[in-house]
């Protein structure tokens, strides 16, 4: 009986669980949907931003997904497109030599001056209904402007100088400046920015009271921590949710529930309309919030997502068949390709023995190296050739981008060739050897990468094979990325700390100055390759000295004549890819997931400043819904179909 | 026991003291710093732009300087801002947090303890049954499944394949739900409806959470109560002719009970950690992934009130443990 009763106990309990379960699932299920139905937008995203709005410098945060959330309450006033050209949306014509509105005067010794003449559209209003003048333009200066201000970009606020006219026109002046200078894109860019003077001035007069007494060299921790209090006075969930702030896109931030999502939804007073009519686009976009990027795929795969933003999956996870299985019928898979280029920097220091034994100072070694490479057939066997092989460090998109440079298709007969004229022969073990003072000197290299990064570590093992074939031995040397981008680390080739090849990531701007390679720069005397002399500062980390590259680069940062400057940036990826300084491999993909019937969710490297599918979000609609679709991703982006 | 509780606390403070130390150390001797990612990203950040901001975020002073200026703060209740989520840094444990962790895993930890105990007496009442061998075999399954492989596949059952084949509503795929405190506030959701959202979003990883707890407790409840059957007074209680019912329920259970409480006591440090893997399976912004992502982050003010409060959190349940003891077993005294 006992043993009955028992049995019995444990039944009921577990059918009381079973139903108690079933009861939550049925009360209180989300049955609002994403999509058409209702004319909404819900993007999966697996970063939660910290900050949103108020944070307009970005001192609190800069992360992607704020810039991208950014993009549908903030429009840029001159904006990038799919093909990286500026064009005018919040200003009435973007500025051009042609149109008189950019001029620039010669100041010697190389260095220019710009002014940049920007009218701001007259039917601007923030999303209260109040005018969008240059007063708001003003504002933004100002606290950029502010002493000890813990800017993001230093270097361009010591630099630029604005003058307003009037409430509509206003000049920009960059000093002394460089080409970069006219491109659009997400604040601050050519036009500078704006934000909300209306709404922000009298706390900024409060914190400017504050930080009055306070000197920059002494109480720079002070000064931080004020300013950093009035971002957040209108830019925290709190401060959004009570209506601290206001927008000037075609969205609105309606409610931000931590943890769970934002939700923003159309601003009537935005006066740019889509073409048939804004009621027939997106009213309302959600950004849910599901960190762990399996739990997503999860998501995305039981329909409780629309599309995925610029952070969300993982590229094995876009390309997984549970997904693509599903995605005929329901959703198309873009993989568009970013300006994230993967590559091998080689220790160039001649003064490090290593490379002086390997001889990694010489051209030859390096080209050898790259001819060894299978670079083709790793795209292929990792990623579906859906990540292109690189032959240069600028990408495609970017309008200078030069397709004629010299290029190392795999081929290992040419790279046997060349290192045997560099005096290597296999020695017993087939690993290729050389006698060096008199002491024999085995071809063994450093192979340093991010541990932990399982695309990376993969692609290395794969190049560390293709390597073995033509007798070069990698010796592997991974340690997790905060060790080896720490300054200690990466920066200090010239003191051995890593003496053989290091893979990682540039992002390669479409503001580029070719800075990466650069060793001097003969204009203002800066260093760029990292040594005691310069506080091991720069980004030519491998150090690459070479004077033509430099004279060159000397002449393209300051060339304002786009024709001659695409000249003179092509010679340098010449002069780069004959003595080639770093083993380019591939430029990274973003995978974005598409409901069918969405237009105008599409994006390339350099839309909007960031590549981000928000960088045009007025014009995001269903076509179930009467949206026009404007803009074709497949020019842009590579499928799995193809 | 007052005298005893008191030397205990008094004990605590230097204890306290060298966590404190050990874990600042810790972090700021960890490679990179908090401007890592700005370096990496701006090519034309000049050294001495990058050297005022180093000196505005007080990094170039001496790790022993910046712990006791910490510590200064921090004993005045001032635990620093937290860098990355732009508010203070205890706000944001305590009340960002804390409160998400508590409701996880601590709905998970009294499930597994409701559950758990009855199932264990069950087992070992029933030694070498049918039913126990169940038990067993499922306890078995529960503690040598990992936790992130059981969430996962909860989570493609429920999320995914039922609701595909059967048609029945998805469970949420993780996150918190989409409602705030506030609405409840101002009326615009009912109480109960918002206890129904939160309840409706655990299911998945309390059930994840609490399967495994349950497994490795029915395992050591079954394993006390047994080692306690075996005992002279047990066999004293059955020849005085009592009720196998009273034996179990009055005599047995309450003694089997003691290693279980050093269990629980100990257990509690790790509710308030939060499961990492757990939240970060189902995106739940609790303690684990908070400590984890201002581990990454470098948001060192955020990681260091986390992590001094679980060091104050594990001395109190220790102590909490001996106490209990006393509570629970008669023969203790700490007089």
């Amino acid at each position: 009986m006992q043993r009955r009763a028992d049995r019995l106990a444990l039944r009921n309990l577990m059918l009381f669980s079973v139903a108690l379960v079933c009861f939550t699932l049925a009360v209180y299920h989300p049955w609002a949907l994403a999509g058409p139905q209702d004319n909404s937008l819900v993007v999966g995203t697996s970063q939660e931003p910290r900050v949103i709005g108020g944070d307009f410098l970005s001192v609190i945060s800069n992360q992607a997904i704020k810039a991208e959330i950014e993009l549908y309450l903030f429009p840029n006033v001159i904006n990038i497109n799919l093909d990286s050209k500026n064009y005018a949306v919040l200003a009435t014509e973007a500025p051009t030599l042609e149109n008189k509105r950019v001029r620039f005067t010669d100041l010697g010794q190389g260095k220019r001056r710009l002014e940049v003449d920007i009218t701001l559209r007259n039917d601007l209003k923030w999303s209260d209904g109040k005018p969008l003048t240059t007063d708001d333009v003003q504002f933004y200066y100002d606290v950029g402007k502010a002493k000890g201000m813990p800017l993001l970009n230093p270097d361009y606020w010591s630099r630029v100088t604005l003058k307003v006219k009037d409430k509509a026109n206003y000049t920009v002046i960059y000093e002394p400046a460089f080409y970069t200078d006219l491109q659009g894109g997400t604040r601050p860019s050519v036009a500078l920015g704006y934000a909300p003077a209306h709404i922000m001035k009298d706390a900024w007069e409060k914190t400017k009271t504050a930080v009055a007494t306070l000197d920059p060299t002494k109480d720079a921790e002070k000064l931080n921590e004020l300013y950093r209090n009035f971002f957040q006075q209108f830019s925290t969930p709190e401060a959004v949710n009570k209506g601290a702030m206001v927008y000037a896109g075609p969205f609105a931030v309606r409610r931000w529930v931590p943890g769970n999502s934002i939700e923003l939804t159309r601003n009537k007073y935005f006066s740019l309309t889509p073409s048939g009519g804004a009621e027939k686009y997106v009213q309302k976009v959600v950004y849910r919030f599901i960190q762990n990027t399996n739990s997503l795929l999860v998501s995305i795969l039981g329909g409780q997502i629309d599309v995925t933003s610029s952070v969300a999956l993982t590229f094995d996870q876009a390309r997984s068949p549970q997904l693509t299985s599903r995605a005929p019928g329901r959703f198309d898979i873009w993989f568009v390709p970013s300006a994230t280029w993967e590559h091998i920097d080689v220790n160039k220091f001649s003064a490090v023995q290593k490379v002086k034994e390997l001889q990694l100072d010489n051209p030859k070694t390096r080209q050898a190296l790259l001819f060894a490479m299978n670079r083709e057939g790793l795209t292929k066997a990792f990623f579906d050739g859906l990540q292109p092989v690189s032959h240069i460090w600028i990408a495609p998109v970017n309008p200078l981008f030069n397709p004629d440079v010299k290029k190392y298709p795999y081929n290992i007969e040419q790279a046997k060739k060349l290192l045997a004229e560099l005096g290597w022969k296999p020695g017993p073990d087939g690993i290729l050897q050389r006698t060096v003072e008199g002491k024999t000197v085995k071809f063994e290299i450093e192979f340093v990468t991010t541990a932990g990064n399982a695309v990376r570590e993969r692609a290395q093992q794969f190049l560390a094979d293709n390597l073995k074939q033509v007798g070069v031995l990698v010796k592997i040397n991974n340690a997790p990325s905060s060790v080896v981008f720490a300054d200690d680390y990466i920066q200090r080739a010239v003191e051995s700390k890593w003496t053989g090849m290091f893979m990682f990531a540039w992002v390669s701007s479409l503001s580029e100055l070719g800075n990466l390679f650069a060793c001097k720069d003969l204009n203002t005397g800066a260093t760029f390759m990292p040594t005691k002399e310069n506080n091991y500062q720069g980004q030519n980390v491998g150090g690459w000295c070479n004077n033509k590259y430099d004279e060159i680069r000397a002449q393209a940062v300051t060339e304002f004549d786009d024709k001659k400057r695409k000249a003179l940036f092509d010679q340098m990826q010449q002069t780069w890819s004959e003595d080639l300084p770093a083993l380019p491999l591939y430029f990274r993909s973003n995978p974005f997931v598409v409901a069918k019937g969405l237009v105008n969710y599409v994006t390339a490297a350099y839309a909007g400043g960031n590549g981000y599918p928000s960088w045009e979000s007025w014009n995001i609609g269903w076509e179930q819904k009467g949206a026009k679709k404007i803009y074709d991703q497949a020019k842009y982006a590579l499928s799995l179909k193809k | 026991m007052l005298a005893y509780t008191m030397r205990r606390l008094l004990q605590m403070i230097p204890l306290l003291f060298a966590a404190s130390l050990v874990i600042y150390a810790l972090l700021a001797l960890q490679p990179g710093d908090p401007l890592d990612e700005l370096r990496q990203n701006n090519p034309n950040l000049t050294s001495e732009q990058l050297s005022q901001l180093i000196h505005a975020y007080g990094l170039d002073q001496p790790i022993y300087i910046r712990y006791f200026k910490w510590l200064g703060r921090a004993l005045q209740g001032d635990f620093g801002q937290s860098r990355t989520y732009a508010q203070p840094a205890a706000k944001y444990v305590f009340t960002e947090r804390l409160p998400k962790t508590l409701a996880l895993s601590g709905i998970a930890l009294l499930l597994a303890l409701i559950v758990a105990i009855p199932i264990g007496v069950l087992s070992a009442v029933r030694q070498y049954s049918l039913t126990d061998y169940s038990i067993t075999f499922f306890s078995f399954v529960g503690f040598s499944t990992p936790v992130f492989f059981l969430g996962i596949l909860l989570l493609f059952l429920f999320a995914i394949v039922l609701p595909e084949t059967l048609h029945i509503p998805a469970l949420p795929t993780g996150g918190v739900p989409n409602v705030l405190w506030a609405d409840v506030k101002d009326g615009s959701v009912d109480f109960f409806s918002y206890i129904g959202q939160w309840a409706y979003y655990l299911v998945l990883p309390v059930m994840t959470l609490a399967l495994i707890q349950m497994a490795t407790w029915t395992r050591f409840m079954r394993a006390s109560l047994l080692e306690v059957l075996t005992q002279d007074f047990i066999r004293t209680a059955r020849s005085k002719g009592l009720a196998e019912r009273r034996i179990l329920y009055k005599h047995a259970l309450r003694n089997s009970l003691i290693p279980i409480v050093t269990l629980v006591g100990l257990a509690i440090p790790n509710v308030l950690g939060g499961a990492i893997i757990t939240e970060t399976v189902f995106s739940y912004p609790g303690m684990g992934t908070g400590i984890f992502d201002s581990l990454t982050q470098k948001d060192y003010n955020v990681a260091m009130v986390s992590l001094a409060f679980l060091a104050v959190l594990t001395a109190f349940s220790t102590l909490f443990a001996d106490l209990m003891y006393a509570i629970v077993d008669p023969r203790i005294r700490y007089d």
